[in-house]
């Protein structure tokens, strides 16, 4: 009887231990985690007809990323509004949402999810890290890369930019007589300017 | 080939400024109407291509003349009195307006609506607005207007040049062909 009771003592200050350190270390994890200002933050699409831009961009969209305790970015998640896309007037506005391009009716919203984030060597200032993820657009998922820059200047907030393209067959926007890219281009530039607020706690 | 007008006759230039434009103007008018009925696809988008590229060629082609006309002799008009003489030289200057009211407000709505212009797929056509809902539809009516007051004035227009090709016998419209 005294003997089982010693050996349950340790036993249980260990797994007080092993449970505090676990809190610790899961908190140490998620410490570090950033949220994009929507007032502050723009993400902007331009497909182009005969090679001109046709500027867009969508006005409902959040960011969040997370740091490692040594402060490099580890995981970066965006979603996407996809029923925000402008693109200047109501009839374009229209005409994105119809089933042949975005169908923003069905597939409402616009998912990446990265947890390989690679600091990278590179001349440019927009691509210090490269987020790799993949990114699930109108019920298609696609490994991408997402090139990004990061910043913090001294009010506290975090500058983080990047731009990218993304080939608009590979995620069937624009299909049927639309899907040939002589005219409206296959590929699409996106790009972002975002001001971050730190969510910890 | 003299250039330049007499007080009796219209110089080959000024022919071809008016038959070039003329004809023109009579491919813009289907044109516009067959692009506007169209739903969107790729030949929409051609179809408004060719319209926007034709009617900026039109507005080049006007500022020309203008400013040629500007320092040309003019031929006598062919008028009876002087009513017929003031309500020629009006309907010619309100045609004249048109044909510079009508790519104006076109750009305008053209550019309002956000959609680039490479005229003829050659020349990017810049963008005088930037995209504004409101602003389109109202270049868009006053482009519409045009179109209309454009068709009743060319009604007229080319009754007159028959009736006095035809009935007074002036030979108005041999004056005016090459
Ligand atoms: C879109 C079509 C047309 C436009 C915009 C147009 C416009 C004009 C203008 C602005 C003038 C005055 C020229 C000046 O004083 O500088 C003119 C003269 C004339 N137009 Fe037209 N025109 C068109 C079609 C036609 C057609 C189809 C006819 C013949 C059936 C015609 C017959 C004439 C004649 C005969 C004159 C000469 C009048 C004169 O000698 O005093 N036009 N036109
Ligand atoms: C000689 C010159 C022109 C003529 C006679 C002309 C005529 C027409 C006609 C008949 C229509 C269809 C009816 C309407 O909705 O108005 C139209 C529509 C249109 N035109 Fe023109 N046009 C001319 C120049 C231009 C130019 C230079 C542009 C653009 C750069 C342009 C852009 C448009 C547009 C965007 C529409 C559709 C308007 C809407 O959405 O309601 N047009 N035009």
């Amino acid at each position: 009887m005294r003997s089982s009771k010693k050996i349950f003592t340790p036993v249980v200050i260990l797994a007080l231990l092993g449970l505090a350190g676990l809190l610790i270390s899961s908190q140490k994890i998620y410490a570090d985690q950033w949220q994009s200002q929507s007032a502050n933050s723009h993400l902007y699409f331009a497909p182009s007809w005969e090679g001109l831009p046709i500027n867009g961009a969508f006005k409902q969209f959040a960011v969040t990323l997370s740091r490692d305790e040594n402060d490099q970015p580890q995981s970066l998640s965006v979603s996407v509004q996809i029923s925000s896309a402008d693109m200047g007037t109501a009839d374009f506005n229209e005409a994105i949402q119809m089933t042949e391009w975005f169908n923003g009716s069905t597939f409402a919203e616009a998912v990446f999810n990265s947890n390989t984030i690679t600091s990278v060597e590179s001349d440019d200032p927009r691509a210090q890290f490269i987020a790799q993820g993949i990114l699930q657009l109108k019920g298609v998922e696609r490994n991408i890369q997402v090139p990004f820059s990061w910043s913090e200047p001294a009010d506290g907030n975090a500058l983080m930019a990047g731009a990218l393209s993304l080939g608009r067959n590979d995620f069937a926007i624009g299909t049927g007589e639309w899907a040939g890219g002589d005219q409206i281009g296959l590929a699409v530039k996106v790009w972002f300017d975002l001001v971050l607020e730190s969510a910890n706690d | 080939m003299d250039t330049k007008n007499t007080t009796e006759e219209w110089s080959w230039l000024s022919k071809l400024f008016h038959w070039l434009t003329a004809l023109l103007i009579f491919i813009q008018i289907p044109l516009g109407f067959y692009a506007e009925s169209l739903r969107l696809s790729p030949l929409k988008i051609d179809v408004f291509v060719w319209h926007k590229s034709l009617g900026m060629l039109v507005f080049l082609l006007v500022i020309v003349r203008l400013l040629w006309r500007i320092k040309s002799t003019i031929p006598i008009a062919l008028a009876n009195s002087r009513l017929q003489k003031i309500l020629a030289s009006a309907a010619h200057g309100i045609l004249y307006g048109l044909m510079l009211a009508l790519p104006l407000s076109g750009w305008v709505t053209s550019s309002a609506s956000n959609f680039p212009v490479k005229l003829f797929w050659l020349i990017p056509l810049p963008s005088i607005v930037g995209p504004d809902d409101a602003l389109k539809s109202i270049a868009a009516e006053v482009h519409e207007i045009c179109v209309f007051v454009l068709i009743a004035i060319l009604i007229v227009h080319i009754g007159a040049a028959l009736r006095h090709q035809l009935m007074l016998g002036d030979n108005a419209l041999k004056r005016m062909w090459f």
